[in-house]
């Protein structure tokens, strides 16, 4: 049927007239008999081709329509997130004051949240720095701080900082009901746990004024601590060992964030069957780690790398007290020594600037402190010492100084009979005078005795005497007669005399012979004594005999007296049954004037 | 496998503890009652070709004077209701003690064990008592801590009960995600 006042059809151009008459009629028919369907499409047609809502009718549809499609899916968030945006951006540069208070109640509370948590985890830290300053591990803390360098609260924070989460679990707030739970087979009673958790978390909001403090959100056993975080629907709770780090509970906190946001149905409509959280096991994963402070096990490594130093410490400082202890002890010895040292006296002696110090007396010829020190193994180098001279009278360093000074030959012997000094042997007539002189003067010397010195033969004497003197013209046991190797003696001792005679002569020495007659130890003294002087006789009378001037020769006995000494008994009664020569010469006394001016 | 929250609550001294003792699996000590004032165990029960794991809140007996706290019945599956069959009084309380259930967990499945029916001889219940309470809407089961008569069939009729509850929740269809 047309829509439009058009005609229906065109009639032949003879009743043209006519025709319009009709169509007018026509139409007035149609609008009395259609007019109100007539509108009605019209208006139909409009709104199809416009396909537009008024103002009143999307009024009208809006509510509706926003519940429906938010049911649908998240489109029409999404799309009116940027217009409400704008929106609140522009309302807070209009009138912030306006939205400020609309969301103060939601903004206070948020701020106390925060703060308070921060205010949780600052006296935390404090308290785990106040627990571990006197525990065992606190003092290790505080030496490797000293040793270090590093702040205390810096060491115990590094320490701190070493945690493990073990578990996490997913609770259904409502019920108390295990959702889900990480790692798995980690804790065989997890849906018990997880109702206590609850009935725990119920308890203490019920016990302790839970609508002004908020709810349970962690406690501790030992080194366990039990995180938890709650959201409208469900809880996650995370045990940890150790110190939990201050992100952790924000980490949980998005997490069940997440869960809330991905699982919302599932949440919802949880009636006891949780298979459908079993996918929400990758997000609990995520919070289940193990975190150690990389510096700590990097020092620990350092420490056990250098942890050979501390027994070469000990060692070293056992060695430098044992050699400080040997030290002492060898220079308490050397002192000791010294002291008793002829010529030394100590005076002080102490230990300073790592120095011995020592001061004294000490006689020039006394011996070298230093060497002596050295000796009994003190380091010289480590001694400083201060001797000031002086002249000792103590007998060995007055028999040194008296050799020092008289100089005597080999043949003579210098020993102190309490302040003389007493010479012995054989020495040039010129070194006895010198002593006779020089010695007296000696410190310490009170007297000098030289009775005991034999003058020295020159050098042309010296052998023929020693020669007859080393004779012996031996005797039969009893007897005073020559016998053939007593005559053959006593000839040699004549020839070895006149040679001896003219080197004195040559010498201008003035020279006498000495027999002296002995007898063994057999019989009285007496009769030795009488036999001995005959066997003198018997041999200054051959010698005579033999051309010796009898002026030049004397006799002497001794007897059983003096004897010449040997090893064997029988051969020192044999040596001793004899007659001896000896030599005395000394200058004639011209000679000697001649010496002293040499 | 499906879990349900089912408390258990009575008046003090009902036998309520001892009741299911040696039917469950427990982890925490029964000290728990004086301290946090429940304690939860554990009983799997077996209905057809599932196995339902039920979660058992034994609630500290309270003096008829007494509120259970709400937070421990919220979103409970099921209550188990202990009474004395020997003290009037327990059983008298029974309903009182629904009603205040009731305003924390909601209608709720409910079964009543009148306990201790192994000294039948000193009960002071009789059996229109019982019919009162199956009247109220309460399923009723004589049990025995001493025998242990009645507690495993109480614990099947809670499973299957709550099972049959459940079973419409988890058909119904997952909407969430796009």
């Amino acid at each position: 049927m047309p829509d439009d006042g058009a005609p229906l059809t065109e009639s032949a151009g003879g009743t043209r007239d006519v025709a319009e008459v009709s169509v007018h009629e026509l139409t007035e028919l149609r609008d009395l008999l259609f007019g109100a369907e007539r509108r009605q499409l019209d208006e139909l047609r409009r709104r199809l081709d416009t396909a537009e809502l008024t103002p009143e009718e999307l009024a009208e549809k809006l509510p509706q329509a926003i519940v429906q499609r938010s049911a649908r899916d998240r489109q029409l968030g999404i799309a009116l997130a940027p217009t409400v945006e704008n929106a609140i951006r522009e309302s807070v540069r209009r009138n912030p004051r306006e939205m400020a208070t609309a969301i103060f109640p939601v903004l206070g509370p948020a701020i106390r949240k925060a703060i308070a948590e921060t205010m949780s985890g600052l006296v935390n830290t404090i308290n785990r720095a106040i627990e571990h300053s006197l525990s065992p591990q606190g003092i290790r803390w505080r030496i490797e701080s000293w040793r270090t360098g590093v702040p205390f609260a810096q060491i115990v924070m590094r320490h701190a900082l070493v945690y493990r989460v073990e578990q996490v679990l997913l609770v259904h707030a409502e019920t108390g009901l295990l959702l889900a739970h990480v790692p798995d087979g980690s804790l065989g009673d997890a849906d018990l746990v997880s109702s206590m958790l609850t009935a725990i978390g119920d308890f203490v909001n019920d016990s302790f004024e839970p609508k002004k403090t908020g709810e349970l959100r962690a406690f501790a056993a030992g080194d366990l601590t039990v995180l938890v975080e709650t959201g409208p629907r469900a809880n996650i709770a995370a045990v940890v060992r150790g110190t939990p780090p201050d992100s952790l509970p924000a980490k949980l906190q998005s997490t069940i964030e997440t869960i809330h946001l991905e699982w919302c149905d599932p949440l919802t409509a949880f009636n006891g069957d949780a298979a459908a959280f079993t996918t929400t096991r990758p997000l609990l994963e995520d919070c289940v780690e193990t975190v150690l402070a990389t510096d700590t096990r990097a020092k620990s490594a350092g420490l056990r790398r250098f942890a050979w130093v501390i027994p070469v410490l000990l060692l070293l400082a056992g060695g430098l007290a044992w050699r400080t202890a040997r030290a002492n002890r060898q220079w308490s010895a050397a002192l000791a020594r010294l002291d008793t040292e002829p010529g030394i006296a100590v005076i002080r002696s102490e230990r300073s600037d790592g120095k011995w110090r020592i001061t004294g007396m000490r006689d020039p010829l006394a011996v070298n402190p230093s060497v002596l020190m050295a000796s009994r193994g003190v380091d010289t180098n480590e001694v400083v010492a201060h001797w000031e001279p002086y002249v000792s009278t103590e007998p060995a360093l007055l028999l040194a100084r008296a050799r020092h000074v008289l100089a005597p030959p080999g043949g003579i012997t210098l020993s102190l009979k309490g302040d003389t000094l007493v010479a012995s042997g054989r020495a040039p007539a010129f070194w006895i005078i010198r002593a006779d002189g020089l010695a007296p003067a000696l410190a310490g010397v009170g007297a000098v005795d030289l009775s005991h010195v034999t003058p020295g033969l020159p050098a042309s004497m010296e052998p023929i005497a020693a020669e007859i003197e080393s004779q012996r013209t031996l005797f039969a046991a009893g007897s005073d007669a020559l016998d053939q190797r007593a005559v053959s003696s006593i000839a040699t001792v004549a020839a070895k005399l006149r040679e001896l005679v003219k080197a004195a002569d040559a010498n201008r020495y003035d020279l006498t012979i000495q027999v002296v007659g002995r007898a063994d130890p057999t019989g009285t003294e007496k009769d030795n004594l009488a036999l001995s002087r005959r066997r003198a006789a018997v041999v200054r009378d051959r010698l005579v005999s033999l051309g010796i001037n009898a002026s030049r020769l004397s006799i002497d006995a001794s007897g059983s007296g003096d004897p010449i000494p040997a090893d064997a008994s029988a051969e020192r009664a044999r040596l001793n049954r004899s007659a001896s020569f000896t030599i005395r010469a000394q200058p004639s006394l011209n000679a000697n004037v001649a010496e002293r001016q040499r | 496998m499906i879990q349900k929250k089912v408390c258990m609550v009575g008046v003090f001294a009902t036998g309520k503890t001892s009741l299911v003792q040696r039917f469950i699996h427990s982890l925490f000590s029964t000290k728990y009652h004086s301290t946090v004032g429940v304690k939860i165990d554990r009983k799997q029960v077996q209905v057809g070709t599932e196995q339902v794991n039920l979660l058992l809140w034994d609630i500290e007996g309270r003096t008829a004077e007494q509120e259970i706290p709400d937070s421990y019945l919220k979103g409970a599956h099921a209550v188990l209701y202990v009474a004395d069959g020997t003290r009037r009084e327990t059983f008298e309380q029974l309903f009182s003690l629904r009603d205040h259930v009731r305003s924390a967990a909601g209608d709720v499945p409910s079964i009543v064990a009148l306990n201790k029916y192994d000294l039948k001889n000193q009960w002071v219940v009789a059996a229109a008592d019982g019919k009162k309470l199956i009247d109220g809407g309460f399923h009723m089961l004589t049990t025995s801590a001493k025998t242990g008569e009645g507690v495993e069939d109480a614990f099947r009729w809670v499973a299957k009960t709550t099972l049959s509850g459940a079973t419409q929740t988890v058909q119904q269809p997952d909407h969430h995600g796009n």
